[in-house]
């Protein structure tokens, strides 16, 4: 029914699901949502941490996304990075931060990345699952830099270095084989970026740019597109039409400027448009 | 999505975007009309295209009519193709559990306070926004769209290049597509006027 | 093996729905009625699950009857089909969702024209020259690309139809007997015999 209320509920609507079965058991199943395919890495160093992401986005075989953006906003001084249902990570991550912005209102702190953590493993685990997102969260708060991985069903690690994703496994080689403790910033970023680059690849579901996010007590450096290894040459030849190539059957023009008065100023002898008023005074 | 069949394309240029769908209605194979057009103004420079199922476009199609008014009361203005993006994006995401089946497809020209830029963005049937910067496309021909799109798209076209760059990208992926094509309609959005052209395509 | 044909012509629309009321593989009736006339100028048929139809079709005609004692005006063509297609839209996210397939067939007395809508049980909505439902649209939309003509004279109509109805006759493999045929034009909507 039409609602003639725009505020409707908070939460899901499930209104559509009895037709959707109906669909699927005629054979029409639900179609595919996008998804990141992913890499995601994260890894600590000395008074920080740094967060990585590949930007590739995909529907089934097809990339549709090369350039899209993984390092989501929780707070200035936390990130998460998602993999999985491409529209989870993003609602879901969108939904925390603006609660945590509440929360940090409300209290008058900066709120922890464990309080982020907490938040987003209580809505994972509330929805077992079935919000499908694979993140990485990382940040700075008064008790130090801090690095989790939380899974679909609301499960969570904390570790020096994480991966996640279908390039996590990829992306874990090059931390197992390269990670140190107390690492200086630039290596921990130069790891960080062979291990998302190792995902890039190495897994089918990952690839393109190269995202790297930098957060210390002095402030968070959002590296969009830090390196672009796939970067694509310039056409040999250009693919423009000659005019009038398409023929057409039928053309209506809507103008948008509907109509157009230009006063001039007065006062400049001769440029006076207005007709038939009074030139003003200036003297 | 291939119970009706349909797809849609959406493009920049310089100063401009232009965004087309296909006529076709079917009913699985059998074609029901071929006046149905998945392309529908929003605002006087917003554009929405749905690819997917038929119904689902008429009811989304009012919604989206319905809301957008409602924010043009309420703001007393008119929204911004951003706002409207997220507008959509939410709204499907809303039934993340139940979704509609539509792919949709914003073009828009911003307001002439913010600059009249142009604007593209697509979505998958649960919102999942993409701001592509070059071109966005979806329906049943959406592989082949993809393809062409990559080879013949290019920065920076005037609104004439646009045309034809799109409506050739366009009538040579839906001839590749069973379930797309009997004609197709495309709006070239300028800051200064739209301009809509029907295109004559194979009918089989 | 449900089957209906309209089509528009020159003022007016032609709707035909065979008669046959099966349950299973028997005939139930040979005279049944599947065109409602919703409004002075407004045709409905339909076709599906038996029971949902009737239903349905009288629930649409008694809120249409309501509007126009409500508004003192009859729905026109197009809003009337705009809101059959809301009532089977949101019957699919119901529980126990009608399964009807409908064509709608009106005469706009305010700018003189007919209008046709193909709806199906999705809530899908076409407006469109010519439609069919059922397994007879395979054989007669082909024939009716051919042979529809958007300004034929009532007479030249009811040659087409014809032309389609024994086409069903001739391939369907089952009879489905005889045809009732409506008009809807600026006289208003009435059964004729072809």
């Amino acid at each position: 029914m039409a609602t003639p209320n725009v505020y409707r509920g908070t939460g899901f609507d499930f209104s559509n699901h009895n037709r959707n079965e109906f669909l699927s058991n005629k054979g029409f199943p639900v179609p595919k949502a996008q998804s990141t395919g992913t890499t995601i890495v994260g890894c600590l160093f000395k008074g920080g941490v740094v967060l990585g992401a590949d930007t590739r986005a995909t529907a089934g075989p097809i990339v549709a996304d090369k350039n899209c953006e993984k390092i989501h906003y929780l707070t200035e001084s936390i990130r998460c990075c998602g993999a999985g249902t491409a529209a989870d990570t993003e609602f879901t991550t969108a939904l925390i931060s603006s609660n945590l912005e509440l929360h940090a209102l409300s209290t008058g702190r900066k709120p922890h990345v464990v309080t982020a953590m907490t938040m987003l493993k209580q809505m994972l685990f509330r929805y077992q699952g079935h919000v499908g997102a694979a993140l990485v969260l990382g940040g700075i708060d008064a008790t130090g830099p801090h690095l989790f991985t939380i899974h679909p069903h609301g499960s969570t690690d904390k570790l020096p270095y994480v991966t996640m994703g279908s390039g996590s496994l990829a992306a874990m080689g090059v931390f197992e084989s390269g990670w140190k403790a107390d690492m200086e910033r630039q290596d921990a970023v130069d790891i960080v970026c062979k291990a998302i680059e190792a995902g890039i690849f190495n897994d089918l579901g990952s690839g393109s740019n190269v995202d790297v996010c930098v957060i210390t007590p002095e402030g968070t450096d959002m590296m969009r597109n830090y390196r672009k290894p796939n970067e694509r040459v310039q056409k040999e030849r250009n693919y423009k039409f000659r005019p009038g190539t398409t023929a057409w059957k039928k053309e209506t023009i809507r103008k948008l400027v509907v109509e157009e008065t230009v006063t001039y100023i007065s006062g400049n002898a001769g440029t006076t448009a207005a007709e038939g008023g009074d030139a003003m005074d200036t003297s | 999505m291939q119970i009706n069949g349909g797809s849609v394309i959406a493009m920049v240029g310089k100063n401009c975007v232009a965004i087309a769908s296909d006529l076709r209605l079917g009913n699985q194979a059998l074609t029901v009309a071929t006046n149905f057009e998945k392309v529908f103004p929003v605002t006087d420079r917003i554009y929405l295209g749905m690819a997917g199922l038929a119904t689902d476009v008429l009811t989304l199609r009012e919604r989206f009519r319905f809301r957008v008014n409602m924010y043009t009361i309420k703001e007393e203005r008119e929204i911004e193709p951003e706002t409207f993006a997220h507008l959509v994006s939410s709204t499907l995401y809303e039934r993340r559990f139940g979704p509609y089946f539509i792919e949709p497809i914003i073009a828009g020209i911003t307001s002439p306070a913010k600059g009249s830029k142009p604007f593209i963005a697509g979505a998958d049937l649960i919102g999942c926004l993409n701001f592509a910067k070059d071109f966005v496309v979806v329906g049943t021909a959406s592989d082949e769209l993809f393809g062409i799109a990559e080879g013949l798209w290019e920065p920076d076209l005037e609104p004439e290049d646009l045309f034809e760059t799109i409506s050739q990208t366009f009538l040579n992926a839906v001839d590749r597509d069973a379930f797309s094509g009997w004609g197709a309609i495309v709006h070239i959005i300028t800051p200064e006027k739209v301009i809509t052209r029907k295109l004559q395509a194979r009918m089989d | 093996m449900e089957c209906q044909v309209a089509l528009t012509g020159k003022g007016y629309v032609l709707v035909a729905a065979d008669t046959v009321a099966a349950r299973s593989i028997v005939k139930m009736k040979h005279d049944e009625d599947k065109i409602k006339v919703l409004g002075s100028h407004l045709l409905m048929s339909y076709s599906g699950e038996p029971g949902d139809t009737v239903q349905f079709a009288e629930y649409i005609e008694r809120n249409l009857r309501l509007h126009q004692i409500r508004y003192l005006q009859p729905l026109r063509p197009s809003p009337a089909a705009a809101w059959i297609r809301r009532q089977l839209a949101d019957s699919l996210r119901s529980r126990s969702p009608y399964s009807v397939n409908l064509l709608v067939g009106g005469y706009d007395i305010a700018t003189s024209e007919p209008h046709l809508y193909w709806v199906d049980y999705l809530g899908t909505l076409a407006h469109v020259p010519y439609a069919a439902q059922g397994y007879g649209s395979y054989f007669v939309l082909s024939l009716l690309d051919r042979y529809h003509n958007p300004e034929a004279t009532l007479e030249e109509g009811i040659e087409t139809l014809k032309r389609c109805i024994a086409e069903m006759e001739k391939r369907l493999i089952v009879g489905l007997g005889k045809f009732k045929v409506k008009i809807v034009d600026k006289d208003g909507a009435r059964e004729i015999e072809l």
